[in-house]
């Protein structure tokens, strides 16, 4: 796959990788693993909303929430771990990040295995609280929904191509749009990037049989956002999440595949703010202005109308009568 | 495609400010009503399953802020909606006058495949308070006149033919949704072809 995607030449994606510097954070005491993040949004919001990809993802696959929610002064850090190789170490190491960070609590949005681990993560900190909220998007609250369960220990002798084969294998495509297609492009690029270890490591967290206690979390605020197309979960274990959060608001979304962070980012978008709007004015804010206010140029969706449009803003503002 | 799939309706509330949109959607959803009016910011949404012809959906309905008339709540609002609900005040005329440009909003912004044929619903609301000053008929009339909207008569505060109005919003949403259903097939496998440069696809795809 020599071409490079749609995606990732598209004047958005070029002007994030330009504008915001990937930094590479070691956490642990061996410094051959480092945490890679890209941060973006003021410094003085020590609650960020944090995003964790999905099993094939890198931390630009959140390109567009970074990019989106920059204009509505959101700080957002896509956050992409290093090797870890059970979730009590990826855990502790993501723990380490934020204090490195100097965050105190955050905000998570989480697809697939990040939104599993992003409950793990919380469950594990209930003591000593360090997740404000979650979004949980396409996502699941028990790894036993994966087929890979026994094997899942085997994990780490396996080559690349083998593992590349596991994530890529099991889809038909035959009802995506053009937006969803060049999703799929552009993650499964992202793909070819991870090493064998990245890869073994993310899927024996993914299928290695463990499950969240949903209601050691009842007190936190959840939304889950899920996709009904045919491609993404299956309807049985989207309704066993929502089963395990019945206080959390379902932001469903009509299509958009596995990724709808990406191609269906304004949806997205609109649902996180929704999602962070009621922290508001508390010290629990993840965004330096007020998400209850219409921007000047108004609503929280506009921004992805045409993708670069957030810098020029100011032009957008209709007075109104 | 089976039919029995899950459905999400999506339903889109619009109409001046202090209508009632809020109240209606939350009589509806949650079977309340605060005579406190506070303004709807932005927009915000609930979830909620009901049963159409014995079939389960979801209808995703979405608040809006009466006062962002003239600001675009852009698309990734409008997009994919099944049905859009107008209110007005029966007690206030120049609401009722907004319809038309209200309905004008949403097509331009939703842009919606067959505009002639959208289903919209009309709701005059706050039909318990006594000073009434848009007439039945004048409600019926404009109703008749754009395709024969259904119209409803409501009260969010005393519930009065809520449950009935979105009875039909959701039936008209569903006729939508399904038809819009078998518009999708086609386009979008052509648009997928002439997108894919030659690469198989099959197999490019990422479960996690």
């Amino acid at each position: 796959m020599s071409c490079a995607s749609e995606l990732s030449q598209s004047h958005e994606y070029l002007s994030f990788r330009s504008s915001i510097p990937l930094r590479k954070i070691v956490v642990d005491s061996d410094n051959s693993k480092a945490w890679k993040i890209f941060d973006s949004g003021p410094r003085s919001v020590a609650c960020p909303l944090i995003c964790l990809p999905p099993v094939s993802g890198t931390a630009d696959i959140y390109y567009k929430q970074v990019m989106g929610l920059a204009s509505r002064g959101v700080r957002v850090i896509s956050a992409e771990a290093p090797p870890y190789w059970n979730l009590k170490e990826w855990c502790d190491g993501f723990k380490r990040l934020i204090d490195i960070l100097e965050l105190g609590k955050v905000h998570i949005f989480g697809a697939s295995l990040g939104g599993f681990i992003a409950q793990k993560f919380a469950e594990l900190t209930r003591n000593f609280p360090r997740v404000v909220s979650l979004v949980l998007c396409n996502t699941f609250a028990d790894t036993s929904v994966f087929e890979y369960n026994d094997s899942a220990a085997l994990f780490w002798l396996l080559p690349s191509l083998v593992l590349k084969r596991m994530l890529m294998g099991n889809f038909t495509t035959d009802k995506v749009d053009t937006r969803m297609a060049e999703s799929i492009d552009f993650m499964v690029e992202k793909l070819e990037t991870l090493t064998q270890s990245e890869l073994a490591s993310r899927l024996t967290l993914n299928c290695t049989p463990n499950y969240v206690q949903p209601h050691l979390l009842s007190d936190i605020p959840v939304t889950i956002m899920d996709v009904w197309d045919e491609s993404a979960l299956s309807s049985h274990v989207r309704e066993d999440l929502y089963k395990s959060y019945p206080h959390a608001k379902l932001a469903h979304l009509k299509s958009g595949g596995n990724f709808p962070y990406l191609s269906r980012s304004d949806e997205v978008n609109l649902h996180l703010l929704i999602h962070l709007r009621q922290f508001d004015g508390t010290e629990l804010s993840s965004s330096y202005l007020s998400l209850h206010k219409m921007p000047p140029s108004q609503s929280p969706t506009d921004s992805e109308e045409s993708p670069i449009n957030y810098f020029n803003q100011s032009e957008k503002y209709v007075q109104i009568s | 495609m089976s039919s029995r799939k899950k459905l999400l309706l999506k339903v889109i509330i619009l109409g001046d400010s202090g209508v009632g949109k809020t109240s209606l959607m939350n009589q509806f959803v949650n079977k309340k009503f605060s005579n406190q009016y506070k303004a709807t910011i932005g927009a915000d949404f609930l979830t909620k399953e009901v049963i159409v012809d014995d079939r389960i959906v979801t209808m995703q309905i979405w608040d809006t802020a009466g006062q962002e008339r003239f600001q675009s709540l852009g698309v990734a609002f409008y997009r994919g909606a099944d049905c859009c609900v107008l209110v007005f005040d029966v007690t206030a005329p120049n609401t009722f006058k907004s319809l038309e440009s209200w309905r004008d909003e949403f097509l331009i912004q939703a842009s919606p495949r067959d505009p002639d044929n959208f289903p919209f619903v009309i709701l005059g609301n706050k039909v318990d308070l006594d000073n009434r000053a848009v007439s039945v008929k004048r409600g019926q009339q404009w109703c008749q006149s754009k395709n024969d909207i259904p119209y409803f008569e409501t009260s969010a505060k005393e519930a009065v033919n809520v449950e009935l109005a979105f009875q039909t919003i959701a039936r008209n949403a569903l006729a939508q949704e399904t038809e819009a259903e078998l518009y999708n097939e086609f386009p979008d496998q052509i648009k997928l072809n002439a997108n894919d440069n030659g690469r198989n696809r099959d197999g490019d795809n990422c479960a996690c």
